[in-house]
């Protein structure tokens, strides 16, 4: 009678780093930094618009040394944080309006299209006569290029809800609110963090045009700054920091928790 | 005896119940008791709206005509008086074994040790005790079904309602547990109304079966099954009482493939 099934073994767990990617990994950039190299000793380009690897490396450790740099990331990230959890919470508070007004919900969502490829540098010109060349202006850029991503996927999350579960959950007892918390939020949830996903890299890419046109600091103004100094390797040390916090953020933080989610859910992993 | 009386010894009456989905008429006059502790099949084709008369009793349908009685009392909503285990399980995915069959006592808000406790008794009921904290995506369709079934029974309704809760399964899948669910039956004296388009199923499991005809469905026919409890599906009596049904089933389901609702099989 018992059935003996072993359980299959949780995706997550020990996962053990890949040494065949890591080693293409360390290819790929010996062989970028390699044409890099060439590029700069083909002497095509001006040492001023191209410098060599070297210099680069001297003017990160430079802007390491002066804390230029720190400084930059540290006003860029709180930015970026402030306005982000604002995002959020409006985004999933209209978002859930939209599910309960079901007519608002419909025009709305008849305009998703239009407000999530918005690009969010076109907000800019409204936000410095808005509000102002400061803080809160960057802040309002980030929020408006995010927050219709989080609204949007919180409507349709909720809405694509399979609704067996509704009706089994309804059938033992559960309703409104309890319903929601218990039923609607975590059926949701594996969907949800796709757009919370999507806003974060919209917020990104809208921190950085926003900083570049109208701050005094963090990493946008310095991408800049570097533009008025004629000083090319700070662009490209400032390009690589955004790289690489881009990356960062998507893959310690986010698709930890996308991953955590699906595998508790049984749902396949990204790249299986 | 007075009429009231008689109701109150019913467990579930349905009666004269019709249901129309703008033209498409669905479910025809249906009037069938059901006794305390009974174990009622229904069969009928695909798409004659079996499931829909089970979703009425569960109250989650509300637009039809006539009347549900539990108890005696009208079924208004839904209750925990009355669990659906529906075909594919409805297992929260979000949740452990043991955590879905809380599920309906957290709703109620039962305090968490007394919850667990009867949690944990009907999931050793249904032989998962070895998966309390496994999610459902590491459960076999078979062991899905049986946390269904621990689920439902949690509540302690009075009434089971299951909507083909077998058919996604595999034969011997299956035989395992029409043999568990006549156990439970004869353990927890719960009140069945199995819904099925599987004639031997049918027979094999209910007390009494009731033939449905297509839509609109109605009453077709009644066969009362008087075999010995526990059955199994290959007995040969069975085939006898099965063979009937499937008299009563012919031309109902040469009906619904020349409407071609669904195209599956039906045995």
């Amino acid at each position: 009678m018992q059935q003996e099934i072993e359980l299959e073994k949780k995706p997550t767990g020990k996962r053990k780093i890949d040494l065949d990617d890591a080693a293409n990994i360390a290819l790929f950039l010996a062989i970028f930094l390699g044409v890099w190299q060439l590029a700069f000793m083909s002497g095509i380009w001006p040492k001023v618009s191209l410098p060599s690897p070297e210099t680069v490396g001297e003017t990160f450790v430079k802007l390491i040394a002066n804390s230029s740099l720190i400084r930059g990331i540290g006003v860029t990230l709180w930015r970026l944080g402030a306005a982000f959890a604002i995002s959020i919470t409006i985004g999933m508070v209209t978002g859930l309006a939209m599910v309960k007004f079901r007519g608002f919900g419909r025009t709305v969502n008849s305009f998703s299209a239009g407000l999530l490829a918005f690009p969010s540098i076109a907000w800019v010109p409204f936000s410095i006569l808005l509000i102002g060349f400061n803080d809160f202006g960057i802040m309002f850029v980030v929020i408006m290029s995010s927050v219709f991503s989080v609204m949007i996927s919180t409507y349709s999350s909720i809405r694509n809800v399979p609704p067996t579960y509704l009706r089994a959950a309804r059938n033992m007892g559960a309703k409104g609110l309890r319903l929601f918390w218990y039923v609607m939020l975590p059926a949701a949830t594996p969907s949800l963090i796709i757009g919370v996903r999507q806003a974060w890299s919209f917020a990104w890419h809208a921190i950085i045009g926003a900083e570049i046109l109208m701050s005094l600091v963090g990493l946008g103004f310095l991408l800049n700054m570097g533009r008025d100094l004629i000083d090319m390797s700070q662009v490209i040390v400032i390009m690589i920091t955004v790289f690489a916090m881009g990356l960062l953020f998507d893959r310690l933080l986010l698709l930890k928790l996308e991953e955590r989610v699906r595998s508790k859910w049984g749902l396949a992993q990204h790249g299986e | 005896m007075s009429t009231q009386q008689l109701q109150m010894k019913r467990a579930l009456q349905i009666k004269e119940v019709s249901k129309r989905y703008g033209d498409l008429h669905t479910l025809n006059n249906i009037s069938i008791d059901v006794d305390d502790g009974e174990f009622l099949t229904i069969v009928g084709p695909s798409g004659c709206g079996k499931s829909t008369l089970l979703n009425i009793v569960a109250g989650l349908d509300k637009s039809y005509t006539g009347n549900v009685f539990v108890n005696g009392q009208p079924v208004e909503t839904t209750g925990p008086d009355r669990i659906v285990i529906f075909q594919e399980g409805a297992l929260f995915p979000w949740l452990t074994v043991l955590e879905n069959v809380e599920f309906g006592l957290r709703v109620a808000k039962i305090p968490k040790d007394k919850r667990r406790e009867t949690a944990l008794r009907y999931i050793d009921m249904v032989q998962l005790s070895k998966f309390v904290d496994a999610y459902i995506y590491q459960l076999s369709g078979g062991m899905k079904q049986r946390a269904a079934i621990a689920r439902a029974l949690a509540l302690e309704p009075k009434i089971l309602l299951m909507d083909e809760p077998f058919a996604s399964l595999d034969a011997l899948t299956r035989t395992k547990l029409y043999s568990q669910l006549q156990q439970i039956h004869q353990n927890t004296k719960k009140t069945i109304l199995f819904i099925t388009h599987d004639i031997r199923e049918a027979a094999c499991l209910g007390d009494r079966v009731i033939v449905l005809s297509y839509r609109p469905a109605r009453i077709k026919k009644e066969f009362i099954v008087d075999l010995p409890r526990e059955r199994r599906i290959d007995d040969p009596d069975l085939q006898i009482v099965a063979r009937a049904i499937l008299e009563e089933l012919k031309e109902e389901v040469r009906l619904a493939a020349r409407d071609r609702v669904r195209k599956e099989a039906y045995w």
